[in-house]
Formats: C-alpha cells, sequence, structure tokens
C-alpha cells in the first residue's frame, strides 16, 4: 500500500487520480471500499453484484476524475454517490431483493476484528441519528436509500400520498443533516498521521 | 407538482428516470435548488456509513486497479503532444502539505508510456518522490532526483533504478521555489547533471 498518500485530503487524491495516479485510485479504495461494498451489498443483498456496482463506481471515478470540482461538494460524497446510483439501477432492472428488504433480512453480521474504528464510529453516529428520527421519516429514509425504492413505490406500497412521502423524505434528511452535523460530526477523512 | 420539492428525492436516487431529468432541467436553473442539493447530498452520502454489510473480498481491489490501469483512458489529452512534460499543482492537503504531481506520456512510434511523478513535501521541507510507469534505467545508468533551489545550481537528492513504483526520499531539504528534477546518469551518479530531465516540476 502506498502509505505516503496518507497525508493526502480525498480531494487532492481525486486531483492525482485526474492524472493516471493509480495509487491515488488505490487509496481512495482503502479509505472508501469497504462503505461503498457494505452499501451496495445492503442495497442489492447479493455479493457479486455489489462487487460490480462498486468496481463500476471507481471506474467512473477514475475515467471522470478531471471533471471532479471540489467547490461542489466532498470527493467521499461523490464516490458514494457514484455507488448508490449504480446499485439503486441495478435493483430496479432487478426486481429481486426487494421483499427481503421490505422484510428487513437478518443483518449479515460484520466481522468487527479488521473494521477500522472510524468506519464502526460513524456507522454508529448513523444508527443513532436515524434511531431519532420519528418512524415514518426513518422508515421513508431507509426503504428510498437501503431499499432503492422510488417515491412512487414508496407511495404505493406505504399506502400514502406521494406528497406525504415527498415530506417525509424532506423532513428525515433535513432532520438528519442536523443530527449529524452536531460536534464530532465531520463525516470526511481526517488523517491521524 | 412544485419541482422544488423533489430536492431530498433527487439526494435519495428516489426519482424515476423522466423525475430526475425534469429535476435536472429545474436545477440549471434555480440557485437555491443548487445550494440545498448539495447539502442534502452531504447527508444522503453519510447514509453510506450507516450500512451493515460484510467486508468486500480482496480481489476486488484488484480487480478495481487492474481494470483502471488497463483503461487509462483518462491520461488521452497528455498523449497529444509527442513528449510532454506537465507539471501541476494539486490542491494543498490538510496539513499543509503541497504535492507536486507531474504526469509525462512518452511517445516512441507504437510504443505509449505513462509515467507519473509526485513530490510530497512537508511543512519542514522534506520531500519524497515517487514516480511509476518508468522503464528501468538501462545497463551501466541510474536515474538521479535532483533539487534545484531557485538561482542556484543542482544538488544530486538520490539515485533510483526505475521499474514498476518507486518511491524514494529526497535527500536535504526542498525550498519554496525550488524545482525537483530527475535525469539519466552514469551508475553511481553525478555531482552535476549531465543530461536533460526527464522529469521536472514546474519552476
Amino acid at each position: 500500500m502506498n502509505r505516503q498518500l496518507a497525508h493526502l485530503s480525498d480531494e487532492a487524491l481525486v486531483a492525482l487520480a485526474a492524472r493516471s495516479e493509480q495509487s491515488a485510485l488505490a487509496e481512495l479504495y482503502d479509505r472508501y471500499g469497504r462503505t461503498a461494498y457494505g452499501l451496495a451489498f445492503r442495497i442489492l443483498r447479493d455479493g457479486t453484484l455489489a462487487e460490480d456496482a462498486v468496481q463500476e463506481a471507481f471506474l467512473t471515478v477514475w475515467r471522470t476524475a478531471s471533471r471532479f470540482v471540489p467547490e461542489r461538494g466532498k470527493a467521499s460524497t461523490w464516490i458514494l454517490t457514484l455507488v448508490h446510483r449504480r446499485a439503486v439501477d441495478v435493483v430496479r432492472r432487478e426486481q429481486r431483493r426487494r421483499a427481503e428488504s421490505l422484510d428487513r433480512a437478518p443483518e449479515p453480521a460484520v466481522e468487527g476484528v479488521d473494521e477500522d474504528a472510524w468506519l464502526r464510529l460513524q456507522r454508529e453516529r448513523v444508527q443513532e441519528a436515524l434511531r431519532n428520527l420519528p418512524d415514518a421519516q426513518r422508515e421513508a429514509l431507509e426503504l428510498a436509500y437501503y431499499g432503492g425504492f422510488s417515491q412512487s413505490e414508496l407511495a404505493e406500497r406505504l399506502g400514502q400520498p406521494l406528497g406525504t412521502i415527498k415530506s417525509r423524505m424532506f423532513t428525515g434528511l433535513s432532520r438528519m443533516r442536523e443530527l449529524l452535523g452536531e460536534p464530532g460530526g465531520e463525516m470526511s477523512w481526517t488523517s491521524t498521521t | 407538482m412544485d419541482v422544488h420539492d423533489l430536492t431530498a428525492a433527487y439526494a435519495l436516487d428516489a426519482l424515476d428516470g423522466d423525475e430526475a431529468e425534469a429535476y435536472e432541467r429545474h436545477l440549471g436553473q434555480c440557485e437555491d435548488c443548487r445550494t440545498q442539493l448539495a447539502e442534502l447530498n452531504e447527508t444522503a452520502g453519510a447514509l453510506a456509513f450507516g450500512a451493515v454489510a460484510p467486508a468486500p473480498p480482496a480481489r476486488l481491489r484488484e480487480a478495481i486497479l487492474e481494470t483502471a490501469a488497463a483503461d487509462r483512458s483518462n491520461v488521452v489529452p497528455l498523449l497529444q503532444r509527442r513528449w510532454v512534460a506537465r507539471g501541476l499543482a494539486v490542491a494543498a492537503a490538510a496539513a499543509a502539505c503541497i504535492v507536486v504531481g507531474l504526469a509525462v506520456a512518452l511517445t516512441r512510434s507504437s510504443q505509449t508510456r505513462v509515467v507519473t511523478a509526485m513530490v510530497a513535501l512537508d511543512p519542514a521541507g522534506n520531500a519524497t518522490l515517487s514516480v511509476s510507469g518508468l522503464s528501468a534505467a538501462p545497463q551501466g545508468k541510474t536515474y538521479e532526483a535532483w533539487v534545484i533551489p531557485k538561482g542556484q545550481a543542482p544538488k544530486p537528492a538520490g539515485l533510483f533504478s526505475g521499474g514498476a513504483s518507486t518511491t524514494i526520499r529526497l535527500k536535504g531539504t526542498v525550498p519554496e521555489n525550488a524545482v525537483v528534477a530527475v535525469t539519466i546518469e552514469r551508475a553511481g551518479g553525478a555531482r552535476a547533471p549531465t543530461t536533460t530531465p526527464i522529469l521536472s516540476t514546474p519552476a
């Protein structure tokens, strides 16, 4: 592993990736690959499909790094958005895991041993914030973000008017923003070196 | 339907194709929505960290890096000239560390090599040079790194043999406005460069 890149910001790594520096792509993967795979797996409920989605997303990072504009948002957000979009596209096409994720299939065990303490902390923070939302808002966010359901599908499944679903998503996400914005809430990579 | 209402759904990827297109068209004209979307995107991105799932298999990292290496589509702009040496100052990183990256595309007949080099500099002036894609130095030769302080003679900063990826810590410190360059020299190195640099950071 090319650890001399460890002190660089995500955005500097993207700039290097834009110049074909493969070690920069490797470092980005080392920072966000696990989260990316976890997200894709949660949506797709299938290891092979999750791998494909993550690979596609990182190749998009590689190919379009020169078009990334740091002023518009964090690099980590950009990467995870690419992963999410890819996974959602696949799940909507496949239609396969839907019943499962609605039934809240048992969560796969997490191997805590090799898990980064920082990642564990972030997961706990996000889960804690989700628990603090009213049930209806949490449900809308989880089904949309982790389940890959569109707002119209949600309206149908939950038997609610579309306007209600939209407002739950908006209020829920805004509330999440407040909850995560509290002290210690910086989600970006922080170097410990 | 008010398009403004779609910001959260868009951030969550919860719009169908045509709704998403309509929203994107609206985004082009609505500063408020752009600002709000930037905020909600960050929050939606944070949700990714909340997923509980197994670790990815090790082969995924390899597959991504191998495909990226084979892909190369992001170097196209650099291949337009026969010899291009182009430096760029990359965004200053967190702890005031500065990275100067340079990418060089060497085209010889049908063969194309892409060489990337990077100098990472800490605030005290200690620097490392990382080079990848450079073929091994010819027999009896070596690559030699130089630190050239502004207005002064080049100082030898270390030897390396190339091939695959190389990272060396540069000897001495790199003062502000100095140039870091690499030449090919006789094995054992020279006290002053005798050839034209094959790599150089921008002056």
